[in-house]
């Protein structure tokens, strides 16, 4: 989850008639989760589906709604403005074909609000953008720049002074020397051309989606601001737009139009848009019996605008509130705004009955027919090591199952057995007192036919002595106790016991495990003091019964 | 409070009682019990400081060979002074009658002056009554003394001379009682035991504490009418993802986040029509290509909320509560707080009349069972619900709000698709972290460490 600072100084001056407890106990039912607080600076943790939540000037439209200072819908007041446009050429087409921008003027622009903008864009980038894959954003001193402009593409030698930097590079060199060209350069594919934005005297405005030039720059000393955004499809560009515009209204800006023409791309419209809702989903899905105006004042709060008609509610939703995609999401806005502490939990009677899945029932008598015979239950991951599943215990590892890019070394490969993890978990107890008694049943997966699961179970005695009649007594006592199976051992070899003191398991003539004294080398490899004699079996094919 | 003593403990007491010092071959003739009784019962009484015992050495000597001889005939040195009582005598005349003694009696005759010797005529010059080691030997005779009980000067003679004395260091023990015992009123009631003595640890063998979380959990959901479904933990990206309206370029399905099979793509999905308006439902809303490949990658499970929705699917019950609980899996790094392998429970409402406070009542309920009662809700986000909620509940040991299950109502943009069509309340969560607020354990990796100290004293019943 992404997370942003904000001071509640700075919060309590954008919210107005608010204390600082006030808030931080609002922050929650916005969906809004404390990370930590460290005297006026709060980190807060929001959810990627509220990217306004990504400066503090909208979480503070968030908090005046909530607490009744300021509610209803935000409406953007774009100024028609014909003095700047866009123009795109049809050679962005097949890398990066839309662009979409407004320009913010007249705005205070402080230390603070510039880390909250670039915090913004940062958020916008990784979150909506998918890593400025589907859009991304360059926020520009719009002093610098000489209308009209034009959204085209270039050759790799093209050379401007990026961002940061003090004197002019070529793109290939941004792409392969600097962090950002490292990060996002495989956006742009192999194409020997790559987008660009150049203003009426050929400057170079930005490399989207990489980098800006180092002549926009916004600074504490810039007032008037031009945003554009580029991407692989209108509506996300459209989307990112409309969440900055209304931060940057909120901001204090007078927003202006850009004109945007050229290959299938057009001016944004940034508009509202209008949903319906029946007073009876509400009421059917919060268990409520609210009325219009209730449902209205509740959509209010959460800054959605709402009239009633018939009997839907008709819903007015600005343009940065694309996380609503139909009925259900105004349902939980009317909740936000309701007060989910104000929903009272019920208990209603069940209509069904219920029951513990037989599988489970079975495996559950199995672990107490284990514990009357005294031994321990233990639980291993699935996902192990080719150190504890193969190298350890001498197994041949040709059919491994590994999954990809695992953190953990410790983690990398699915186990095909359980016994293995009991025996790394004697190596790791040999200070512990003996005798030592554990089992286990789990899942253990095979790649017979894509991947199939099973549930296997095994188990196993390390005292001094430890020796097969007393393992292959345990095992015949379990299953015929538990399951009213007859096994019998039949003379086998197996790389992780002993030879001549190793047996397969049949039930009927069909091999269902393998049972032994584990094999000295392996003990002694484990450092493990005394005998240690185990089993495991295939519980799925013929003792489990399911429904 | 009386103390409870064995048998024997009583038999040496009172023994102790009549005769104050012994030893335990005393004991064991005053008591009839077998020297491993008495060492037993000395050891017990000595624990309970009830006995006290002093061990010693002691020196006891008896008579060697020429000891024995003298005692018999009398030391060489009397038998040559009788000899001569009657008058002088020829030294070969006393050499036959002296034999192998001759010698070592003339020698100290002549030393003491006692005799006279002349050519080869002995006499007799002074007889003492008592020559130095007479009286010592008749003490000794055929008896082993102490030798404190003996006349040291008497004795060190003796002692010079070859074998004539034998001295053994022999140990012992000597038992007496304490003030405290000296007290003790022994009762006559008999088969008690000392009750209050400390006895060997034996270890249980149990279920893992974790499993006793979940077993307890399943227990409590199936009361509440919940019925248990199973369902792999490899699972294609389809059922653990697109079906719940997870878009294919979400952050939480890269390699980073979620564990993909090596090589592993699933053949058969689900059903076309499925597949088709699932792609649908993800090509309107989130605007992008649906690749189907995608789909078909094999992930470890993220969750339980896919075996949910495919049983949903292919059911479609108008009317059900189900739950699925086992295992789940992050690509996270391992640390005290994260695992790559955890239980989590996630169950589903389905039912015309179900509500959001009927899901925050399930909730409420369980942890009620769970021994939670101070909880609240706060709103959040899931991609798969709408609106979702999550529990936070309060934890008095670390004096702090917990986030626990996550509960929502099934966005219509993942019912609809799959033709399930009356309102679906889910809640899950991971079991870990309630089953270490239950053992108090701040490191979640205990949980699979099977570390047998752990195992064996973690408190099972609470």
């Amino acid at each position: 989850m992404p997370v942003v600072e904000l001071s509640y100084l700075r919060l309590q001056k954008l919210v107005g008639k608010v204390t600082k407890k006030q808030i931080s106990d609002s922050l929650p039912f916005l969906g809004l989760d404390i990370e930590s607080e460290d005297k006026d600076l709060v980190r807060i943790e929001y959810s990627p589906n509220r990217p306004d939540y990504s400066t503090d000037f909208g979480i503070a439209l968030g908090l005046q709604g909530l607490l009744g200072i300021e509610t209803g819908a935000v409406k953007l007041n774009v100024k028609k403005s014909s003095k700047y446009a866009i123009s795109v050429k049809s050679e962005v087409s097949k890398i990066r074909p839309f662009v979409t921008g407004l320009v913010a003027k007249d705005g205070k622009i402080d230390d603070k609000t510039i880390k909250q903008l670039m915090a913004m864009q940062e958020d916008l980038h990784f979150g909506i953008g998918r890593k400025r894959k589907k859009s991304s954003i360059g926020i520009h001193d719009l002093d610098k720049i000489s209308f009209p402009l034009v959204y085209t593409t270039s050759n790799r030698n093209h050379r401007f002074i990026p961002l940061n930097s003090e004197k002019e590079i070529s793109i290939s060199e941004i792409l392969t020397s600097t962090d950002v060209g490292k990060d996002y350069g495989y956006i742009l594919g192999n194409s020997s051309k790559v987008p660009l934005i150049l203003d009426a005297k050929q400057k170079t405005v930005s490399f989207p989606p990489i980098i800006n030039a180092a002549v926009t720059t916004v600074t504490t000393k810039t007032k008037n601001l031009l945003v554009e955004i580029t991407g692989i499809n209108k509506e996300d560009a459209e989307d990112m737009l409309s969440v900055v515009a209304t931060i940057l209204q909120s901001a204090g800006f007078t927003l202006e139009s850009v004109q945007i023409s050229g290959a299938k791309n057009s001016s944004p419209k940034l508009e509202q848009k209008k949903m319906s809702v029946s007073t009876s989903l509400v009421n059917q899905i919060l268990d409520l019996n609210l009325n219009a105006s209730k449902i209205i004042s509740s959509l209010k709060k959460s800054r959605l605008d709402a009239s009633i008609k018939d009997k839907n509610i008709i819903c007015t939703i600005p343009a940065y509130r694309f996380d609503i995609f139909g009925p259900m999401d105004l349902v939980e806005e009317v909740a936000l705004g309701y007060g989910i502490q104000n929903l009272e939990p019920t208990l209603s009677p069940s209509e069904t009955i219920g029951q513990t899945n037989p599988v489970s029932m079975q495996l559950k008598s199995l672990n107490q027919i284990m514990i009357g015979l005294g031994y321990l239950e233990a639980l291993n991951s699935s996902l192990t090591s080719k150190r504890v599943l193969y190298e350890m215990t001498n197994k041949d590892s040709k059919n491994i199952i590994s999954v990809l890019d695992s953190k953990s070394q410790e983690h990398t490969i699915l186990r095909d057995s359980i016994l293995p993890g009991l025996l790394e978990n004697l190596s790791r107890n040999i200070h512990e007192s003996y005798p030592q008694k554990l089992f286990e049943t789990g899942t253990v997966f095979a790649t017979d036919n894509l991947i199939s699961e099973k549930i296997n179970f095994s188990s196993i005695s390390a005292h001094q002595d430890a020796n097969f009649t007393e393992i292959k007594s345990v095992l015949q006592s379990a299953l015929k106790t538990g399951f009213g199976i007859k096994i019998e051992t039949k003379t086998a070899t197996h790389p992780t016991f002993e030879e001549g003191r190793c047996a397969t398991v049949t039930v009927n003539s069909k091999s269902i495990g393998v049972i032994g004294e584990i094999n000295s080398k392996i003990i002694e490899t484990y450092k493990i003091r005394v005998p240690v004699v185990g089993f495991e079996i295939s519980l799925s094919e013929s003792i489990l019964k399911s429904l | 409070m009386s103390q409870v003593f064995h048998d024997i403990e009583k038999k040496i007491i009172t023994s102790l009682k009549d005769n104050p010092k012994q030893t335990p071959e005393t004991l064991e003739k005053s008591t009839k019990l077998s020297p491993d009784q008495i060492r037993r019962g000395i050891e017990w009484l000595k624990l309970k400081e009830l006995a006290i015992v002093n061990e010693s050495k002691t020196s006891i000597v008896s008579l060697g060979k020429n000891g024995i001889e003298s005692f018999q005939k009398g030391l060489p040195e009397r038998r040559l002074l009788d000899l001569l009582k009657d008058g002088p005598r020829k030294l070969s005349d006393l050499q036959k009658n002296l034999e192998h003694v001759f010698g070592p009696a003339m020698g100290l005759a002549r030393k003491n002056d006692w005799v006279d010797a002349s050519s080869d005529q002995i006499s007799l010059k002074t007889s003492p009554s008592e020559l130095p080691g007479e009286k010592t030997l008749k003490q000794i005779g055929d008896n082993k003394l102490p030798q404190d009980k003996i006349d040291k000067n008497d004795l060190s003679g003796l002692l010079k001379r070859p074998d004539f004395i034998i001295e053994d260091i022999i140990k012992t023990k000597e038992i007496t009682l304490t003030d405290s015992a000296k007290s003790i009123e022994l009762s006559n009631s008999s088969g008690a035991i000392d009750v209050e003595a400390k006895v060997p640890e034996i270890f249980v063998a149990r279920t893992h504490p974790l499993k006793d979380t979940i077993d307890e959990i399943r227990e409590i959901f199936v009361t509440l009418g919940f019925s248990e479904i199973l369902g792999n933990m490899t699972q294609s990206s389809f059922w653990n993802f697109d079906a719940l309206f997870t878009p294919q370029d979400h952050p939480a399905r890269e390699l980073q986040d979620t564990f993909y099979l090596d090589g592993v793509s699933a053949k058969k999905i689900a059903t076309p029509e499925q597949i088709r308006k699932v792609s649908e439902s993800h090509k309107k809303n989130w605007h992008y290509y649906w690749d189907i490949n995608e789909a078909r990658r094999m992930v470890l499970r993220t969750h339980t909320t896919c075996v949910t929705i495919k049983h949903l699917a292919e059911n479609k019950p108008d009317e059900a509560r189900v739950f699925s609980l086992g295992r789940v899996f992050r690509n996270e790094k391992v640390s005290y707080k994260h695992l790559v392998e955890f239980n989590q429970i996630e169950g589903v409402v389905v039912g015309k009349n179900a509500s959001l406070r009927d899901l925050m009542g399930i909730q409420r309920e369980f942890y009620r069972r769970i021994g939670i009662t101070k909880i609240k809700f706060w709103p959040t986000f899931f991609p798969y619900t709408e609106p979702s909620l999550q529990t936070m509940v309060y934890n008095e040991r670390l004096e702090k709000w917990i986030e626990l299950f996550g509960m929502g109502i099934f966005r219509p943009e993942v019912t609809k698709p799959l033709g399930i069509t009356k309102p679906v309340l889910a809640w899950g969560g991971g079991i870990e972290r309630i089953a270490m607020l239950k053992y108090g354990l701040d490191d979640v990796r205990e949980f699979y460490n099977n570390n047998l100290s752990w195992l064996r004293s973690a408190t099972k019943c609470q």
